[in-house]
């Protein structure tokens, strides 16, 4: 048993869930906008990045973990609604070239902003889950207490969101606010209020993936630090279907086990490429995602 | 007949300053060159001779443009030469993703990366062909480019902006990599050098102002090249723009049922645009190689691509004033925020001096995409228009 | 339209003005100087060095320390009647973004030093961007001394005359470490990473030459760990791991050295680990470390150098200390206990270079001459061999120590024996016994 659990391809899937279920948040965390807003926010992963900032590092340095944390949380689901009244309610309506330079410019204000207050240089987090893999008859498991607390987290964070959409009279406004927003608008749904807790509960999603991110002791919080994770977690997002939150999470977490078996069998070298061309075989294929059902454009 | 004559003893004026520097051999060339370039001036003046033949007229606005800027670079600095080539080619790119976003209305984030396959293609040609003219390394980069531009254009046809968008961020994310897969021929990480400095033809060299420093001869030329190039590039873009295809392309753009309707196809058009717009990119980076005699894969990293796009909205999209507006904004960039950093008295290797190049031209995309989606040449045209309306109704 | 026509007219009119005047203001200047860059009181040089950007974390401090040798010259008095003037370029190692507010352009940055003019470049810093400026700088005749990088390039006599290296070559350093794997780790399985350039391949070689061939050769690509973080290089350590290597040889700059002791520390792997020095320095190296819950990872592991550690008794470190000390402008918080980490030391040893040469080609010099004067004058300067060039050898240093890294600051000597080997496939390392162990009195 231990020597199958160590084995080569059960490591594989084990670091690779505990990848994808990061990717998987991110991508949960761009379709939660784009099903509302139909725009792709670029600037998620630094918007993220900068929550984690205000919790651990300007307001709550010397607090406890879970504490800063939760500080994070909230910080994150207010910049999540001062971006959206601030910054997206001038796009709406304009043409879609718009909006994607527009966060696209917001993403680079944020990461030199981060960077000219906090410094490149890389900050621990101190969260008290050890990085060194549980070892099974002196061989490792490729599973650590904190890869353990990253998909226990993950899977909490999931939980939650399709609980609050499925079970909740705020789900149901929010899914018909994003579906048929003229019609919502007619039966009393504030649409408009609607959009802005799509942004907040996104952008809350956004903060617990990046604290997450930069709770690993080997890379830290840097104002760069969810770049990788964020071109990850777009590309399971496209492939998914940015329409439909099961297909992210579902498309997450298999390209997280994907690029672990090419980073293992074939070359750690070729895992961006072989990335992108997983990305424009299935746009190719099926243009709105593998996990969307057909429907006719919107013209 | 008073505004030509003006026109004409202006030019003369510059053609016979610069034939006394010149050497005498030359002279003679230069002195023909310029009086014929003064006539194109003349006839651009009158407004009925612009209506008449506008081809000729694109033809004469490039002229006149290069060879101003060509006798103006002879003349100055290394450094200012330097920003001069480097703006240049920034412009030859942003003229392709100009085309791209504001006629076939497509967006691309990857056109750092686009640059980087004609940098490399140049300097990989030029590296297994010592002694082959500089022009068929750049039409080998404009080839590269388009083959390139053609892969990737091939899936656009189907996507709309941000999974386009999204796409293309993917493949300048992923350059650095594709560049590795290929390390023996495109160096790894250590890039390619050009194999010898490259060095000017003799006859450019006679016809420039003697000089007593051996570097201002051995790179002033490569302004005047790049000079040439870009007219090249220019005189084309702004043929395209106002062809039958640039016409179709903007059917596209606005309304891409109507353009269906009106037999453009759709696919074709999307792909065109695409092939063209990364050939540009790629000429553009093949000049930069030239300049630099060098390639290094860091420098066509995502970052790059962001300034491309930031450097386009800026200046103004689907604009040649606009994407020279931005070669000239990418020229100066460094220098100006160094004086800026000057001006406020910041440590210049501290953090805020560090990120001011960011937090500006971030700020500059949010705030022109907001408040003037149409960039500083709209802006311009905008205000233009409003003070003739106005002195027209005052002469009224 | 009458009135477009004239206002067009004017718009041309004054452009042809104005290129008249450019005419007029660039009449040609007045007789060059015998030596470009060289004035009756002053020396200029100039380099292009990576103050911001991705690799000026440390690399920074370069340039830095040699100009505080050349401020503490100047201030007594110069050389020869002459002071130093040092003009650094930020060219952020050729790589916009990443905080970089210079510019990352080498080529213009060297074009813009030739024509102020300098007599030299001294110390810019990069394989591939020193690389891209050889024959610019060749074909301008401005010498380009001491390039800061381990590159084999740099050798080249015959092509590039007036190019010199500073720093033994990647190959001479792994063959030195090679010999001390062979002698005290013998029989043991070697694993090898390194950097896809001719970091990486140089380094290889040497060990090659030493008859050692790894178990696992895997070379890895900088842009990974930036898309990928650490986690790009945890395959590889693993790999090692399923290997059974119980040597891991690195040929790493500092952040993938993090890299590769994280993977290895997840794993619970702990093989020993032999370290270039261009990825060891243990100040860089334990930084990403200093918060987390277990000791720095580095330390057991052995490396090269060819400067001084700062805990041995030279008399350089007192000297480099008391030179740091003096310049408040660029050094405001190094204090008499602030350990002088590598670059310092590198900085400070190329700096004591050019200002010694620079003595010994007496007061008056040309380019030509005073490339003679280096190719015959051996010099006393921090690094621990004195310095010898010849017509035909523009190496530089070829030798050094081995060393361990004992703390998340220091590294301890492991035999105090200076060894150096030719770069070629020999397989015998020389004792060096005419140490550079003092400092000489102009320097005081």
């Amino acid at each position: 048993m231990n020597a199958f659990l160590t084995s080569r391809p059960v490591s594989d899937i084990l670091t690779g869930v505990t990848n994808g279920v990061v990717y998987a948040l991110v991508a949960l965390s761009l379709v939660l906008i784009w099903r509302s807003a139909r725009l792709l926010n670029f600037a998620q992963g630094a918007m993220a990045m900068i929550a984690t900032y205000v919790g651990f590092v300007a307001i709550a340095p010397h607090a406890n973990y879970w504490v800063a944390m939760v500080v994070s949380i909230v910080a994150g689901c207010l910049i999540g609604a001062l971006t959206e009244r601030g910054l997206v309610r001038w796009l709406y309506g304009k043409p879609e070239l718009n909006p994607v330079v527009a966060m696209v410019g917001f993403l680079l204000v944020l990461e030199s902003v981060a960077a000219a207050i906090w410094s490149t240089s890389s900050r621990g987090l101190p969260s008290s889950f050890s990085p060194i893999d549980w070892q099974l008859g002196g061989r490792p498991l490729a599973l650590s207490p904190f890869a353990a607390y990253e998909i226990v987290t993950a899977l909490l964070v999931m939980g939650f969101i399709a609980g609050l959409f499925r079970f909740t009279k705020l789900g149901l406004r929010l899914r018909a606010a994003a579906l048929a927003p003229e019609v919502s608008r007619l039966l009393g749904v504030r649409v408009n209020r609607m959009l802005t807790i799509g942004w907040v509960l996104s952008s809350g999603v956004g903060a617990v993936t990046a604290v997450l991110v930069a709770s690993n002791y080997f890379t830290g919080l840097t104002p760069t630090a969810m770049d990788g994770v964020f071109a990850f977690g777009f590309i399971a997002a496209a492939i998914g279907g940015l329409d439909s939150p099961g297909g992210a999470l579902a498309s997450g977490v298999t390209l997280g086990i994907v690029l672990q078996f090419v980073s293992d069998y074939v070359n750690a070298n070729d895992v961006i490429l072989v990335a992108l061309g997983l990305l424009i075989v299935s746009l190719m294929v099926r243009p709105n995602g593998v996990f969307t059902r057909d429907a006719q454009r919107r013209v | 007949m008073r505004a030509r004559l003006a026109v004409a003893v202006a030019f003369v004026a510059g053609v016979v300053a610069t034939a006394l520097l010149a050497r005498a051999r030359v002279a003679i060339v230069l002195v023909v060159c310029e009086a014929l370039f003064a006539a194109l001036a003349a006839l651009w003046v009158s407004p009925t001779w612009r209506a008449a033949h506008p081809v000729a007229t694109r033809l004469a606005q490039t002229v006149m443009t290069v060879d101003a800027l060509g006798v103006v670079s002879a003349f100055v600095s290394t450094s200012v030469n330097g920003n001069l080539e480097a703006g240049v080619s920034m412009t030859i790119v942003l003229l392709g993703l100009s085309f791209l976003t504001g006629s076939s209305g497509q967006i691309s984030l990857g056109h750092g990366a686009f640059m980087g396959v004609g940098a490399f293609a140049a300097a990989i040609w030029a590296n297994h062909h010592a002694h082959s003219p500089i022009v068929i390394a750049l039409l080998a980069a404009v080839v590269a480019g388009a083959a390139v531009g053609f892969l990737l254009g091939l899936p656009a046809t189907r996507l709309r902006g941000p999974y386009l968008a999204g796409m293309t961020l993917a493949f300048a994310v992923a350059f650095g990599s594709i560049l590795n897969a290929f390390s023996s021929w495109t160096g790894g990480d250590s890039g390619l050098q050009l194999p010898t400095a490259v060095s000017a033809p003799r006859w450019l060299v006679d016809l420039l102002p003697p000089s007593d420093s051996p570097l201002a001869a051995a790179t002033v030329w490569l302004s005047q090249i790049s000079l040439v190039v870009a007219g090249v590039a220019l005189f084309a873009m702004s043929n395209l723009f106002a062809s039958r295809v640039g016409r179709s392309m903007r059917l596209v753009r606005d309304h891409d049922v109507a353009a269906e309707l009106a037999g453009v196809s759709l696919p074709r058009a999307r792909v065109v645009a695409f092939v063209i717009s990364a050939a540009y990119a790629a000429l553009g980076g093949a000049l930069s190689t030239l300049v630099n005699n060098s390639v290094s894969p860091a420098t066509y990293g995502f970052a790059l691509s962001i300034t491309i796009l930031a450097l386009m909205v800026i200046g103004g999209i689907g604009t040649i004033p606009g994407a020279m507006i931005g070669g000239l904004i990418f020229a100066y960039s460094t220098s100006s925020i160094s004086w800026i950093t000057a001006r406020l008295g910041l440590n210049p290797q501290g953090n805020l001096a560090s990120q001011l190049n960011g937090i500006i031209f971030g700020v500059l995309l949010v705030g022109a995409i907001v408040a003037a989606p149409m960039g500083i040449a709209g802006a311009g045209r905008q205000l233009a228009r409003r003070w003739r309306e106005r002195h027209h109704l005052r002469a009224n | 339209m009458q009135g477009t026509v004239r206002r067009r007219a004017a718009a041309l009119a004054s452009a042809g003005a104005l290129l008249m005047g450019v005419v007029v203001t660039a009449a040609p200047s007045g007789a060059a100087p015998a030596t470009p860059g060289v004035t009756a009181t002053q020396v200029t040089i100039g380099a292009t060095v990576p103050l911001t950007g991705i690799a000026s974390q440390g690399y920074s401090e370069v340039a830095k320390a040699a100009n505080a040798v050349f401020k503490w010259v100047n201030s007594h008095g110069g050389i020869n009647g002459r002071k130093i003037n040092f003009i650094l370029k930020d060219d952020c190692y050729g790589t916009p973004g990443f905080g970089c507010t210079g510019n990352p352009n080498t080529v213009q940055l060297t074009k813009e030093l030739i024509s102020t003019p300098v007599f030299a470049t001294v110390g810019s810093l990069g394989t591939p961007t020193q690389d891209s400026v050889r024959s610019l700088l060749n074909s301008a005749h401005v010498p380009q001394l001491f390039v800061n990088s381990g590159s084999k390039d740099w050798n080249n006599a015959r092509v590039y005359p007036t190019l010199y290296g500073w720093q033994p070559s990647y190959t001479v350093e792994s063959k030195i470490l090679g010999w001390y794997i062979n002698r005290h780790l013998a029989n043991q399985r070697l694993c090898f990473l390194g950097q896809n350039d001719d970091f990486g391949a140089n380094g290889l070689l040497g060990l090659k030459d030493m008859r050692i061939n790894p178990v696992d050769t895997i070379m890895y690509d900088p842009a990974g760990l930036v898309t990928g973080g650490a986690g790009y290089f945890a395959p590889f350590i693993k790999k090692f791991l399923s290997d059974s290597c119980q040597i891991v040889y690195l040929d790493t700059i500092p952040g993938a050295t993090d890299a590769a002791l994280a993977s290895a520390l997840q794993l619970g792997y702990h093989p020993q680990w032999i370290i270039s020095s261009v990825g060891s320095d243990p100040v860089t190296v334990a930084a990403p470390f200093a918060k987390a819950p277990f000791p720095d990872p580095e330390i057991g592991a052995l490396t090269f150098t060819y400067l001084p550690t700062s805990t041995a008794t030279n008399p350089w470190n007192a000297w480099m200390r008391k030179v740091l000390l003096a310049d408040k402008a660029d050094f405001p918080t190094f204090t008499a206990s602030t350990p002088i980490d590598g670059n310092m030391a590198y900085g400070e040893g190329w700096g004591v270079a050019f200002a010694g040469y620079l003595k010994a080609a007496g007061r008056n010099f040309t380019r030509a001459s005073f490339l003679k004067v280096m190719n015959s004058t051996t010099l006393m300067t921090p690094a621990l061999q004195p310095l010898r060039y010849s017509q035909t050898n523009h190496q530089g240093l070829t030798a050094g120590y081995i060393v361990k890294v004992a703390s998340a600051t220091s590294a301890t000597v492991v035999d105090p024996t200076v060894y150096t080997t030719s770069p070629t496939a020999a397989t015998t390392l020389t004792k060096v016994t005419k140490l550079s162990m003092t400092v000489p009195a102009w320097l005081h």
